[in-house]
Parts: C-alpha cells; sequence; structure tokens
C-alpha cells in the first residue's frame, strides 16, 4: 500500500522514471486497475455518506413528503420572481403543479408499501450498489475511449500492448480523488475541472511512454478520437437541422 | 483443483496478458477446458446475479401493489374521469395497463427471482453458444488471414476472452450495476487471443476479431429485412 501511495505521488507529480517503471512491469494493468478502483471508491465515499445520512434521516415517508413540499413552494416563490422578467405564459404554475402533485402521490404512496426487509436496510444496500457502481461506470467510459486511442497510436507507430495501453491510461484517475469534494457547492465543481485538465494531461504523458513514442503523437492518439466524435455529433445535428428545413 | 486452476486462468486473462493465452493453447485439449471455463463463469455468474436479485426482491415493494397503486391514482386523475365515459376506453384501457406492467418493470429492472433462477441454466447454455459460434467464425477469419492455430486452440483462446464476465460476478451486491465495461473488454480480450493463438500481426488480429461482429450485423440486418418482408406480405397483402 505504502509503495503504491508512493508511486501515485511520483505520477501526480509526473515523474519520468515512474512512468517507465509502470509500463514495463508484468502486473501494469492490474496495478493502475486497482489505482483507478480504489481512486474511484475513495471519491464517493464522502456522497455516500452524505446520500446515506439523507436517506436515513428522511427513512419515514412524512419527513419527504414535508421536503417535497417544501421543495414546491420553494419552486412556486422561484417562478414568481422569473415572472418579473421573463414573459412566463398565463397558468403555467398551475399546469405543472397538476402534473407534478399527482405523480408525488404515486411516488409517497409507493414508499409507504411494505418491503419483506426493512426499509432502512433497502436504503443502506441500494447507496452501497450505486458507490460499488461507481468504479464500474469510471471502466466503461476509460475502457470505451481508450480502445479509439488505441488504434490511433498503433496507426501513429506506438509498440505499447493492449494490457500496457490500458495500464499506463488507467493512471488519469489519479488527480480524480478530488472528486471527493464533488457534494461541496462551487469548490467540488472547481476541483472536479482541476481533477480533469491533470488527468488528460497524466494520460497523454503515461500513452507517450507506453508507446515509445513522442508527447506530439501522444496528444494526437488521445485528441483524434475525441474530435472524430464531435464531427460526427456536429454531423448529425446538421443532418437532421438540414432534414428539418426540408421538412419546413 | 482443475477447477480452482482454471478459474485462475481466467482471472490473469482478464488483464490481458499473452501468457494465460499461450498457456491455453499449449494445452493438450483447450476446447474442452474452454468449454469448462464457459460453463463455470456462467453459472458462478448466474448465482451471484441470483443472490443479488434476491436482495433487491427483498427490499422493493411487490409489483402487483406498486400496479395497484399506480391504478388507483390513474383513475383519481381528471383525464381519466373525462375519458371513462367512453366504452371503448373502458374495454381498452385495462387491457392495455396489464401489458403494460408485464412489459415494461422486467425492462426497467425490477427484481425477478424466478427469471434470475432460470438463469442458472439459460446463461451457461447462451454463453456457450455465443462463444462457440463467435470461436467457429473467428477461426475461418483468422485462417483465411493467415493463422496458424487449429480450431481446438481457436476455441481454447477465445473461451478465456470471456474472463470480462467474471466483473458480472460484483452483481451479487443488490443494484450494481456492471455496464458496458464487460462488452468492450471482452473485445480487447478477443483480439489479444486471436493474436497470441494465431501469431498474427496486429493488424489481421483486429480484421480476424471484427469480421465475426461484422457477420453477425450483417446476418441479423438480412434476416430483419427478411421477416420485415415476410410480414408486409402478410399484412398488406404484397403487390397487387
Amino acid at each position: 500500500m505504502r509503495e503504491l501511495l508512493q508511486f501515485a505521488r511520483d505520477v501526480l507529480l509526473f515523474k519520468h522514471e515512474a512512468y517507465i517503471e509502470h509500463a514495463t512491469r508484468d502486473d501494469v494493468l492490474k496495478r493502475g486497475l486497482t489505482l483507478l478502483v480504489l481512486v474511484t471508491l475513495v471519491a464517493g465515499s464522502l456522497s455516500l455518506i452524505v446520500n446515506l445520512v439523507n436517506d436515513l434521516r428522511l427513512s419515514s415517508v412524512e419527513a419527504r413528503r414535508q421536503e417535497m413540499e417544501q421543495a414546491l413552494r420553494e419552486f412556486t416563490r422561484t417562478l414568481q420572481t422569473m415572472q418579473r422578467y421573463f414573459d412566463v405564459p398565463p397558468g403555467f404554475e398551475r399546469d405543472v403543479l397538476r402534473y407534478v402533485q399527482p405523480s408525488m402521490k404515486i411516488a409517497f404512496r409507493i414508499a409507504e408499501l411494505p418491503t419483506p426487509l426493512p426499509k432502512p436496510v433497502g436504503a443502506v444496500l441500494s447507496n452501497l450498489g450505486l458507490f460499488l457502481s461507481s468504479p464500474f461506470n469510471r471502466i466503461s467510459g476509460w475502457i470505451g475511449y481508450v480502445i479509439w486511442v488505441l488504434l490511433i497510436a498503433k496507426l501513429l507507430g506506438g509498440r505499447a500492448t493492449i494490457s500496457q495501453t490500458l495500464g499506463a491510461t488507467a493512471l488519469y484517475s489519479l488527480p480524480h480523488v478530488l472528486d471527493i469534494l464533488s457534494p461541496v457547492n462551487c469548490l467540488g465543481g472547481l476541483l472536479g475541472l482541476v481533477a480533469t485538465v491533470w488527468g488528460i494531461a497524466i494520460y497523454v504523458k503515461a500513452l507517450a511512454v507506453a508507446n515509445e513514442f513522442s508527447i506530439v503523437r501522444s496528444v494526437v492518439a488521445t485528441v483524434v478520437p475525441a474530435l472524430i466524435a464531435a464531427i460526427l455529433v456536429g454531423l448529425g445535428l446538421l443532418t437532421i437541422l438540414v432534414l428539418s428545413l426540408v421538412n419546413l | 483443483m482443475q477447477v480452482q486452476a482454471l478459474i485462475k486462468l481466467g482471472w490473469e486473462a482478464l488483464f490481458l496478458h499473452p501468457a494465460p493465452f499461450i498457456n491455453l493453447r499449449e494445452d493438450p485439449n483447450p476446447a474442452l477446458r474452454g468449454l469448462t471455463l464457459v460453463v463455470l463463469i456462467a453459472v458462478l455468474v448466474a448465482l451471484g446475479g441470483l443472490v443479488g436479485t434476491a436482495l433487491e426482491w427483498a427490499t422493493t415493494p411487490s409489483m402487483s401493489d406498486v400496479q395497484q397503486v399506480v391504478l388507483e391514482q390513474i383513475q383519481a386523475m381528471d383525464w381519466y374521469k373525462e375519458l371513462e365515459n367512453e366504452p371503448e376506453f373502458r374495454q381498452q384501457f385495462p387491457q392495455w395497463y396489464e401489458l403494460g406492467w408485464r412489459v415494461f418493470p422486467p425492462l426497467f429492472g425490477a427484481p425477478d427471482v424466478v427469471n434470475a433462477a432460470t438463469r442458472i441454466i439459460l446463461l451457461p447454455l447462451g454463453l456457450t453458444l455465443v462463444w462457440f459460434l463467435y470461436g467457429l467464425v473467428s477461426h475461418l477469419c483468422a485462417r483465411l488471414l493467415g493463422g496458424q492455430a487449429g480450431l481446438g486452440q481457436t476455441l481454447g483462446c477465445t473461451a478465456l476472452a470471456l474472463a470480462p464476465q467474471l466483473l458480472n460476478l460484483a452483481t451479487f451486491f443488490p443494484y450494481l450495476v456492471v455496464g458496458s465495461a464487460v462488452g468492450t473488454w471482452t473485445l480487447l480480450g478477443r483480439y489479444v487471443a486471436l493474436k497470441t493463438c494465431h501469431r498474427m500481426t496486429w493488424g489481421r488480429a483486429l480484421a480476424a476479431t471484427l469480421l465475426p461482429y461484422l457477420a453477425f450485423i450483417l446476418t441479423v440486418s438480412f434476416f430483419g429485412c427478411l421477416g420485415i418482408a415476410i410480414l408486409s406480405l402478410f399484412f398488406v397483402g404484397g403487390p397487387q
């Protein structure tokens, strides 16, 4: 564990030897994945505690009902403020409430229904399930992108094997330990942005070291899949726009 | 003991290192070991899924109670009261409502213990079929592209490529979602399997890995179009 923490520190500080030592290990993917899973779990731990306390505090349906009614009152107040500055259609508030209130009624009546195990057990299990799903979500996103990066890197003359590329790029997750503060207003978002930029820099460096090519090629291999995706999305949107104009 | 060794081999293959694939390629009976591994993984995953589903079921209200609550609330809504006077609506609404509750809850992940239990039989069968078909088609593609391995070796190595299915074991924990990682990871595993097993260059191995997917998409599209054409003949009556 101590060795892993020392390694994580060196990666965060962009120490070149740490990247080389990692990329040449036999268990490069195992170590990269271990770090990715640990970081994701640590980053999600505060959210887990906050959500768990919230759910257990509001375990009675009455408490939830009161909170929802409070939220609706706040919504009405916000709408009244907005009416001063924007042209809100007449009866908008009444229409929204007409749809929201029956849905709330359904939700509360379902929440009152009995379950074989006590309700707090369900709250704990569902929160833990969500928390333990977070590493899998991160892995899904990371592996889905890296498959394209791998292809571009190979076309650019990269020498890394699949496990080396995956193990090296998994290090991008390290700065995301800052996401632990994501429930904090404003600061959480700012730190999330810092972690993303820092993570991309680590990704580029790790990819360059694993493939034994220049930083420029690494940047190209990292950015091209995103660019292609953006162009495809843009073309898709343009097609929809043209088709809708033609139909008009 | 052999089962333990197989699981260990599968676990090592999960990390996409060529060593476990080479190990199975050199085995005297790679296809049989591959089949055993596929069935073992599928049974373990299905058992884990059953535990998770049972716990989800135990912390969720009964679906029939939920259905009744929603129906009562819908019947209290203004739009329902307005339409209730129309005999056609009164007759058709319960049928559609009942059908909706049969179709949608499983799609949205409502826990179904019976379904999870049947997966103990169905998942090994399904995974074995997928493994065998992919192994067969990818073997043909690899041989056409200059691959050197026998069919048994290809089947053994592509069975190891299914090791990422082990991630689904985590679903023994209720409400846990593994997501799309397994599919992508399996694709990478298949690439390593074919490249190692057939001693191919990366480009040829990539083509041999993707061609079976392409063949599958084309086959499904062909039969889909054929099905639509046949159905349209029945319902529209075809060209006059």
